[in-house]
C-alpha cells in the first residue's frame, strides 16, 4: 500500500467507496468557493457600514476562536494568550510602520518574524507541561506582555496607556491600506482571510499533523513508545495557531488605524474561549461563525447596557442547551435527519 | 542483545532496585522474568526502555550504551513494550491506531500483525469499546510494528484468566520465534512463564537472584525459598 493511500484512507470512512469520498470533497470545494465568493461581496450590497463593521470585528474575533478552538479539539490544550499574540502583532506592525517608517509589507513581515519567533520560544517552554499548566503558562506570558507595553521606558513606542494611532498610506500586497477604512472592503478582506484560515485548519486537522495531535492528546506515552516525536508536533500546533492569531491582529491595526493596550487584555482572550464554545469548537467554521455570534451578541447585549449580565447567562445557555456549540448541534440535526454521514 | 550492567533505580529513599545485572542474548525465545510483588520487575522494564532513569548502572543495547537515549529514539532502534495497564489509543479505531504507528515506523508489513494477534474482526471499531482482552491484544500488536528486535512486556496476562494468558504466550512465543527477535516478559502468571519463555530470570526485593532455563529455576533452592515455594 502507498504512503499516498495510507494517509487518505486514516481519514476518511473506512467503508466509505472511494468514489464517494472524492464527490463529497469536490462538493466541498465547490461549496467553500462559493462561500467564500459570495460571503465576501453579497453582504457588502446588503448591509449598512454599521453592520459590516460589527461583523467585521467578529470574523476577527472568530479568528481568534479558531486558533484556541484548534488547539484545543486537536491538541487538548487551552490557550488563555490568544491576546498577546493578536496585539502583540497588532502593536509590532504598527511601531515598526510609525516609529521605524517601514513600508506596510515590511512592517508587516518583520511583525511576522518576531511573532513567529516569539511563538516559537514560548512553544518550546509551555507545550511539553499538562493542559492545566499549559493554560496557566499561557495566562502568564499574556499577562506579562499586556503589562509591558504599559511600562514608561517603552512608551515612547508603545503609547502608553493612550495606545499608538497608525497613519495607513502605501500598499501590502497590491491592496492601498488606506481603503482599508472603508468598511465594505474590510468586509471582504476579513472574509477571504477567516475562511483561508478555516480552511487550511480544517485541511490540517485532516492532515497527518492532526492526526498526530489527536493520538498525542489522547495518550502521549504510547506515542513516545511508538517510536513519535511528541514535542515536535506540538510546537508547530502551538506556532500555526498563534500565526492566525497574528493575522487576526494585522487584520485589526489595518481596519481600525490603531492599537490600543485593551487589544493585549484577557478579556480578548477569553471573549475567543467564548465565542469558540458558542460556534463548536470541532470545525473550523464553528468558531469563525461563534465569532459573529459574540460580536451581533455584545452590541444587542450593550445597547440595553446589560452587556456583562447577558453574556453571562449566554455562556451558561449555550453551554448547557448546545454543548457542542451551534455548528456541533446542527451537524446532530443533520445527522439525525439522516442528511448526514457519521464521521469519526 | 541487551545487557544491563549493575543497574540501580531509587524512588526517592526506596531503592527499587540495586546492582541488578541482566544480559539477553538469545534470540527466538521469551525471557521471563518472575519474582515477588515489588521485586522490582516493572522497573526492571522501565529502566531498559527509558521510561525512568537509573539511578546508577547502564543499559547496553546491541553493544550501544542507551541509557540516556530518550524513548522515541529506542523505539525507533526497534525496543519495543507493551505495558501492563493497556495503554492504547482509546478514541481511535484499531485500524486507524495500528495504521499511525505503522506508517510512522514504515512498516509495510502490518497486516502481518493483524493476522498474528488476531485483530481481523476489530480494526472497525473505537478501541475503548472493545473487550479487554482484545484491547491487550492491541497493546501488543502496537508494540510488534516496525519488526522490533527487542520486546519488552509487561505483564501482558494482567487482567485475563489463565487460560487466555496462557494463548497469549504462545501467541507470543510463536511470533517471537518465527521472527528471531529477542523478548522480555515481566509476568506474574509463573505458570505461563515456565510453560513459555526459554530462559528465566528471577528478581527479589530489588535484587537479582537467579537466571537459568525454566527447569534449572524451578529446581534452584534459593528460588524455592524466596518465591516459589509453595507455587512450585
Amino acid at each position: 500500500m502507498s504512503n499516498d493511500a495510507m494517509t487518505g484512507d486514516l481519514h476518511g470512512t473506512a467503508t466509505g467507496a472511494l468514489g464517494g469520498r472524492f464527490s463529497r470533497v469536490s462538493l466541498a470545494i465547490v461549496a467553500s468557493a462559493i462561500g467564500l465568493g459570495a460571503g465576501a461581496i453579497v453582504p457588502t450590497y446588503v448591509a449598512g457600514d454599521f453592520v459590516l463593521r460589527l461583523g467585521s470585528e467578529g470574523l476577527l474575533l472568530g479568528m481568534l476562536a479558531l486558533s484556541v478552538a484548534f488547539l484545543m479539539n486537536q491538541a487538548g490544550l487551552v490557550a488563555l494568550g490568544a491576546a498577546s499574540m493578536y496585539g502583540g502583532a497588532g502593536y509590532l506592525f504598527a511601531i515598526g510602520m510609525s516609529e521605524w517608517d517601514l513600508t506596510p509589507t515590511v512592517a508587516l513581515f518583520a511583525a511576522f518574524l518576531i511573532i513567529i519567533a516569539y511563538a516559537t520560544i514560548l512553544g518550546a517552554l509551555i507545550v511539553r507541561t499538562n493542559p492545566l499548566a499549559f493554560m496557566m503558562l499561557t495566562l502568564a506570558a499574556g499577562e506579562m506582555i499586556s503589562h509591558a507595553v504599559l511600562l514608561e521606558g517603552l512608551r515612547d513606542y508603545t503609547g502608553g496607556a493612550d495606545g499608538l494611532v497608525v497613519r495607513l498610506k502605501g500598499s501590502i500586497l497590491g491592496i492601498d491600506v488606506a481603503d482599508l477604512a472603508d468598511p465594505a472592503r474590510f468586509w471582504s478582506l476579513a472574509w477571504i482571510v477567516a475562511v483561508l484560515a478555516g480552511l487550511a485548519f480544517w485541511g490540517i486537522a485532516r492532515s497527518r499533523l492532526g492526526a498526530i495531535l489527536r493520538a498525542v492528546r489522547a495518550n502521549e506515552e504510547r506515542m513516545r513508545f511508538s517510536g513519535f516525536n511528541t514535542f515536535v508536533p506540538r510546537l508547530i500546533g502551538y506556532v500555526l495557531v498563534n500565526v492566525v492569531a497574528a493575522i487576526a491582529g494585522f487584520l485589526h491595526v489595518l481596519n481600525a488605524g490603531f492599537v490600543s493596550p485593551e487589544s493585549l487584555g484577557l478579556p480578548v482572550s477569553t471573549n475567543a474561549l467564548v465565542a469558540a464554545l458558542m460556534g463548536g469548537v470541532a470545525g473550523s467554521f464553528g468558531p469563525i461563525l461563534g465569532g459573529l455570534i459574540f460580536a451581533f451578541a455584545q452590541d444587542e447585549f450593550g445597547a440595553r447596557g446589560l452587556t456583562q449580565l447577558l453574556t453571562g447567562v449566554a455562556i451558561v445557555v449555550f453551554i448547557v442547551v448546545l454543548p457542542r456549540g451551534v455548528v456541533g448541534a446542527l451537524s446532530s440535526a443533520l445527522r439525525l435527519l439522516g442528511l448526514r454521514q457519521e464521521t469519526s | 542483545m541487551l545487557k544491563i550492567e549493575k543497574l540501580s533505580v531509587s524512588y526517592g529513599s526506596v531503592r527499587a532496585l540495586t546492582d541488578v545485572d541482566l544480559e539477553v542474548r538469545g534470540v527466538g525465545i521469551l525471557h521471563g522474568v518472575i519474582g515477588p510483588n515489588g521485586a522490582g520487575k516493572s522497573t526492571l522494564l522501565d529502566a531498559i526502555c527509558g521510561r525512568r532513569r537509573p539511578t546508577a548502572g547502564s543499559v547496553r543495547y546491541c553493544g550501544e550504551d542507551i541509557t540516556r537515549r530518550s524513548v522515541s529514539w529506542r523505539r525507533r532502534q526497534g525496543m519495543a513494550r507493551s505495558f501492563q495497564r493497556t495503554s492504547i489509543f482509546q478514541d481511535l479505531t484499531v485500524h486507524e491506531q495500528l495504521r499511525l504507528v505503522a506508517q510512522h515506523l514504515r512498516d509495510d508489513r502490518l497486516d502481518e500483525v493483524i493476522e498474528v494477534m488476531d485483530l481481523g474482526g476489530y480494526l472497525d471499531q473505537k478501541a475503548g469499546r472493545i473487550a479487554y482482552g482484545v484491547q491487550r491484544r492491541v497493546d501488543v500488536a502496537l508494540a510488534l510494528i516496525g519488526r522490533p528486535r527487542l520486546l519488552l512486556m509487561d505483564e501482558p496476562g494482567a487482567g485475563l484468566s489463565a487460560t487466555e494468558t496462557l494463548r497469549l504466550f504462545e501467541h507470543v512465543r510463536d511470533l517471537v520465534r518465527e521472527r528471531a527477535i529477542a523478548a522480555v516478559v515481566v509476568e506474574h502468571d509463573v505458570d505461563a512463564v515456565f510453560a513459555c519463555c526459554g530462559m528465566v530470570t528471577v528478581l527479589d526485593l530489588g535484587r537479582h537472584l537467579a537466571t537459568g532455563a525454566p527447569e534449572a529455576i524451578r529446581a534452584d533452592h534459593r528460588v524455592i525459598a524466596a518465591y516459589l515455594g509453595t507455587a512450585a
